[in-house]
């Protein structure tokens, strides 16, 4: 009995071992990356009947020229980075950089509305607003440009001025990994709402990021190697 | 619809709470609520253009050793002029249109917007565009010059001076400097950024020091302005593969 109480007196009076950190479920701030090819869970989209393999080739050529000139790739691009992306939340505001061709994402958490389509220019990312359900964010977008950046979605498809994305995000396994549900809708491209989910890793905190990797335009050999045959 | 009431004035409080306290006595929370959000250069001198506001700062006092680096600094993207009169309405070419990410502009604000979003670890300051500055606040040292690729950015670490945050960079690509200085990847440059009482003006302190290039250290400050509650970010949009993008000048119709 007393080695015991000995032995429970010596655990409470030393420092914890290992102990998890306490991880606060709605603080989503940190570098989070794709991991191997099982990180993204993505099922073929059900296209509305208009979305002919014409219509599609229409939109494939837009999203090379998108490439091949450089161009900011925009939404859902970003969140497919192969490079870390950084995370950052404070009460107002989330904002998500990547280390890819791809302007910063804002998502505003202290407005409840879109801004009006009458003053709000579409863009690569569109308008983003957010709130919590539970330990689940809830991001909610629209005001996408159709003409501007990389448009496809991963599965099938592409964003259109009309589409509406839903994005939940939810912290799992003690925080170390990231859930992210994307569901699109857009009468005009999906018969259904499409859904995918992707998994990114925590990376440590000491981790370290990199400026975006250039992209020129006007480099022949690379215009070679993107229009030329193989 | 109380609950939502409260929880918007108690947010209010905080923010405007913050700003209304004196500088002397925030804290570095305090600090951290205040720079938070998007902020405007501004022209204080009312000269209307770039050049004409930084020709009012003190000029960069070199070694001998700095003044032997500096030379005329050219976009690269600038296209040699074809020296003949154009037309009004007649677009000629002077840039070859390229898009860029980062450039001289990574450091010093140019005049679209930025946003501070002040976190535990980390200080991000993003543009409205890709790329963005990380400014690490968890104590970590700035690595070896021979681990950092000099770029528009470099390496910045960040602290906080009572209210005021205090960014140490160094792994910048060598350059120009405002005011007749010069940078190569060793020159360290100190930013303060200070909020002013009322919340709504910020000042950021330049100062560079390298005792190979300056015989003093090389200070100049930018004021800005707090950009409304409700504003958001824009999208700088740029297509290199856009013909118009290099007709950058286009003559005016004269009137008679």
């Amino acid at each position: 009995m007393k080695a015991f109480l000995f032995a429970v007196t010596l655990m409470a009076a030393l420092p914890p071992i290992a102990t998890a950190q306490a991880v606060n479920p709605r603080d989503l701030s940190g570098y989070w990356e794709l991991t191997y090819m099982d990180s993204q869970h993505v099922p073929r989209a059900q296209l509305a009947p208009r979305v002919t393999r014409a219509v599609l080739d229409a939109q494939a050529q837009k999203d090379f020229k998108a490439i091949r000139w450089c161009n900011i790739l925009g939404m859902p691009a970003i969140m497919a980075s192969p490079r870390p992306l950084d995370i950052r939340q404070t009460d107002r505001t989330i904002v998500i950089a990547a280390e890819i061709n791809a302007a910063t994402r804002y998502i505003y958490l202290n407005r409840a509305t879109h801004i009006s389509s009458d003053i709000f220019d579409p863009t690569t990312n569109g308008d983003s607003i957010a709130k919590w359900e539970g330990d689940t964010l809830v991001v909610d977008t629209v005001g996408f440009d159709p003409n501007k950046g990389l448009t496809a979605i991963p599965g099938g498809g592409f964003r259109t001025a009309n589409s509406h994305l839903v994005e939940r995000f939810r912290l799992l396994n003690n925080g170390s990994q990231l859930s992210v549900r994307f569901t699109w809708t857009d009468p005009g491209v999906f018969r259904t709402p499409h859904s995918y989910e992707f998994r990114y890793a925590r990376l440590p905190r000491d981790y370290e990021a990199r400026l975006p990797l250039n992209c020129d335009p006007f480099d022949e050999t690379r215009t070679a190697f993107l229009t030329a045959r193989p | 619809m109380q609950v939502k009431l409260f929880a918007a004035l108690g947010v209010l409080a905080i923010v405007f709470g913050a700003q209304a306290v004196p500088t002397a006595q925030r804290t570095a929370a305090d600090g951290a609520r205040v720079l938070e959000g998007g902020w405007v250069r501004l022209d204080t001198t009312g000269s209307g253009s770039f050049g004409g506001l930084t020709s009012t700062f003190t000029r960069a006092r070199l070694t001998p050793e700095g003044a032997a680096k500096i030379r005329p600094q050219r976009d690269p993207d600038d296209v040699d002029p074809d020296n003949r009169p154009h037309k009004a309405g007649e677009p000629y070419i002077v840039t070859q249109g390229r898009c860029g990410v980062g450039g001289p502009g990574v450091i010093e604000p140019n005049s679209a917007a930025f946003f501070v979003i002040p976190t535990r670890d980390e200080l991000l300051i993003a543009r409205e565009g890709p790329g963005a500055r990380h400014i690490y606040m968890d104590g970590r040292d700035h690595p070896p010059l021979s681990r950092i690729v000099p770029n528009g950015a470099g390496h910045s670490t960040g602290r906080w001076d009572g209210s005021d945050l205090v960014v140490d960079t160094i792994g910048l690509a060598e350059g120009g400097v405002t005011a007749g200085g010069w940078r190569t990847p060793e020159t360290h440059v100190t930013e303060r950024y200070h909020v002013a009482d009322d919340g709504k003006r910020m000042r950021i302190t330049f100062t560079w020091t390298d005792p190979k290039i300056y015989a003093q250290p090389h200070s100049y400050s930018f004021d800005f302005e707090r950009l409304p509650a409700d504003g958001y970010a824009f999208e700088n949009w740029c297509d290199s593969g856009d013909p118009l993008q290099r007709q950058s000048v286009v003559p005016p119709e004269q009137l008679p």
